[in-house]
């Protein structure tokens, strides 16, 4: 049980839990006040959602009229099954362009195929440009939120790390903090030979991609290196240019509850004439990784509408407790429990579904309105239904004697009786671990319906 | 056979494979592709449905948001005073050394600075050179009122580099290629650029303790000079 443990580890962190209530609180805050601020807000939740399911459902025509729209304005559109494949690519296009560094923005994909280990692994050195997740990477740690990924350091830590790894004096002052890294930094855009960026949109009509950031490195990683390669997952591509506007009202309200983030690249292939400012070459990188597998039923492919917004942990009462890392994986919140089982196998993490109370806040402030917990009580069934035999077994029994019991009133009226009187309760460990049971009230309402419900003592 | 087309191959057939167990649960493969019914907005009424504003109106509450969003801006008549204006922001940014993308008004400007400035030719400037930069001058293509957001197409000029690296942005911006929302913007910008930039304010970061830092990797200040038609 990794959850349990990582879970109550994080419990035990003052500092990590004061930090999640201030920035998941913030956050929520910012959100429900930009949400003011767009025209249709229910609207454009409910339109958005329907052009993620006429994409899904057609995904296999999208993909294709993405890929071949891209190539046609000089992209080079790669397909890779899973992250071993998307790495290799990556890797060799790094190698066969003699690239030492690579300047990275952030990019969720990019953690889930652990790209970085990858590229070490061949001799280049993959840098975090995004200034939370240099931070996190500079530490040698994970990100434990998906818009803040360093929400889990103060900023006494990240002036000792600082110090210690860029030779800067001590600080307290958050500007002088992100001055160093931004110093820092533009050595390594100036002499990076590739950049590697996530994409959050894919457009099929026009081929283009579009990357939203607010600190510019994004923009730095996708300009200045001579290639650039875009690491998409299948799930992100859209039909139509035009369909972006109703994207880019949901996605930064949802995340920072911003109207517009600072930035928007929309990049359509290369540049056509060789004097031109931006990358020679452009490579994208279509990842499957376990993601055509969840489109078999309704209730699952509505996991890939997500639009990795973050909104969904700011709201959920467990993740507000415990942060990302007790999710164990680069998908923490509510949408990670959900999508972390199906990309990486239930077996993997049987608990991350039961790790929710099923209050549904998720899925009320999702943009594209997933349903989230009817995806968990899929997957609870799916963890049940793999549950070994023993097991299975003593829970059958349970509920056979449950439903006897039930069907029966005078059996149930005697047990009920004789608990009362006795002073003992089913012996419902795994319920009462972490619920308290009712006590019995002390004249049950059959009793008291035969007294004629008259409120008198019997 | 190139493996990546065995990969997609493969990555097609899967989805195909498992669309259609999807619809053997009585789910039909539903609305066909590019159906019109999702191709109109509902989110957004468009221009026509939402009373087309005053081009003043327009003008200030895109002047509003940019504000909003932490950008200075000025409005000018003309080339002169735009001129004048131009080495006022450079003056009181204290910056010395400072280069203009290829957009002709951009040149016009930036040659006629005074001696008090080093003025940076875009061509043959090196990456060290660019990086040592004060300003960046350019144009914006469109500006839209909704967000007060710029738009930059590539297609147009040598913007890229110039409203990203140094740290002060200048971007010149006719006040009648401000739209009113996103959804208009989206209609209007020319779709053969290969990079397409919408810039909303200054570079910023939160992410240590959420305390705001604007000018974390791009422009700490972006100022709009805003040209408005000579009567």
């Amino acid at each position: 049980m990794t959850f349990d443990r990582h879970a109550r580890a994080a419990l035990a962190d003052g500092q990590l839990r004061g930090a999640l209530r201030q920035a998941t609180t913030l956050f929520g805050e910012r959100r429900q006040a930009a949400l003011a601020t767009a025209p249709d807000w229910e609207g454009a939740r409910d339109r958005a959602r329907a052009i993620k399911d006429e994409t899904l459902l057609h995904l296999d025509r999208y993909l294709d009229e993405f890929s071949a729209n891209a190539e046609r304005a000089g992209a080079r559109v790669h397909w890779a099954r899973d992250a071993a494949e998307a790495c290799e690519v990556i890797g060799r296009i790094a190698e066969q362009r003699g690239a030492r560094t690579v300047v990275k923005s952030k990019s969720m994909a990019s953690e889930e195929i652990h790209l970085n280990a990858a590229l070490t692994a061949r001799g280049i050195e993959p840098i975090e440009t995004d200034l939370g997740e240099y931070i996190v990477q500079l530490a040698g740690e994970t990100p434990s939120h998906i818009v803040v990924p360093a929400i889990h350091k103060t900023k006494r830590q990240i002036a000792a790390l600082f110090a210690a790894k860029l030779g800067i004096e001590l600080s307290d002052d958050v500007a002088t903090l992100t001055g160093a890294a931004r110093q820092a930094l533009r050595r390594r855009f100036a002499e990076a030979e590739l950049g590697v960026s996530g994409v959050n949109f894919a457009v099929a009509e026009t081929g283009t991609i579009l990357i939203l950031e607010n600190e510019g490195n994004a923009r730095l990683t996708t300009s200045l290196p001579r290639t650039h390669v875009a690491l998409m997952g299948i799930e992100k591509v859209i039909p139509r240019f035009a369909d972006l506007e109703v994207f880019l009202q949901l996605l930064p309200r949802s995340g920072t509850g911003q109207a517009l983030t600072a930035y928007q690249s929309l990049l359509t292939g290369v540049k056509q004439r060789p004097e031109d400012e931006g990358p020679a070459e452009l490579h994208i990188v279509l990842l499957d990784n376990g993601r055509s597998r969840m489109l078999a039923a309704p209730v699952t492919r509505q996991s890939l509408a997500c639009i990795r917004c973050g909104a969904c942990l700011n709201a959920c009462p467990v993740y507000r407790q415990i942060g990302g890392h007790a999710y164990g994986s680069v998908y923490p919140g509510p949408i990670g429990a959900v999508l972390t089982p199906q990309l990486f196998g239930l077996g993997r993490s049987p608990e991350l579904p039961y790790a929710s109370s099923l209050c549904g806040a998720c899925r009320d402030v999702c943009p594209v309105k997933i349903d989230i917990p009817a995806l968990l009580l899929h997957l609870r069934a799916e963890v049940v239904a793999t549950r070994a035999g023993k097991q299975r077994a003593l829970e059958r029994l349970a509920f056979a004697g449950y439903a006897a019991v039930m069907a029966r009133p005078r059996l149930f009226e005697w047990l009920v009786r004789a608990a009362r009187m006795l002073r003992v309760m089913p012996p419902l460990g795994a319920w009462t671990k972490w619920r308290d049971l009712r006590p019995l009230a002390p004249r049950s309402f059959r009793e008291q319906w035969r007294a004629g419900l008259s409120g008198k003592a019997p | 056979m190139r493996r990546s087309d065995e990969a997609r191959r493969e990555i097609l057939s899967a989805i195909r494979e498992n669309l259609t167990r999807s619809a053997r649960g009585r789910e039909p493969r539903g609305i066909a592709p590019g159906s019109a019914e999702l191709g109109k907005p509902t989110a957004d009424p468009g221009p026509a449905a939402r009373g087309s504003k005053e081009r003043g109106d327009v003008v200030s509450s895109f002047t509003e948001q940019l504000a909003a969003v932490g950008a200075q801006w000025t409005v000018v008549r003309g080339a002169t005073e735009a001129a004048h204006a131009l080495a006022g922001i450079l003056t009181a940014a204290g910056a010395r050394r400072v280069a203009g993308s290829d957009a002709p008004l951009v040149q016009r400007l930036v040659s006629g600075l005074g001696d008090g400035f080093v003025r940076e030719s875009l061509e043959g400037l090196s990456r060290d050179g660019l990086f040592a930069c004060d300003a960046g001058v350019t144009t914006a293509q469109w500006g839209i009122a909704e967000t007060g957001t710029l738009v930059l197409e590539s297609a147009r000029e040598k913007n890229r580099l110039l409203s990203l690296v140094p740290p002060i942005h200048v971007a010149l911006l006719s006040t009648s290629c401000i739209c009113d929302s996103l959804g208009d913007a989206l209609a209007r910008v020319s779709r053969a650029s290969h990079a397409i930039t919408l810039i909303t304010g200054p570079s910023r970061t939160s992410d240590i303790e959420l305390t705001l830092v604007v000018g974390v990797h791009g422009p700490q200040a972006v100022h709009v000079l805003l040209l408005e038609e000579e009567p």
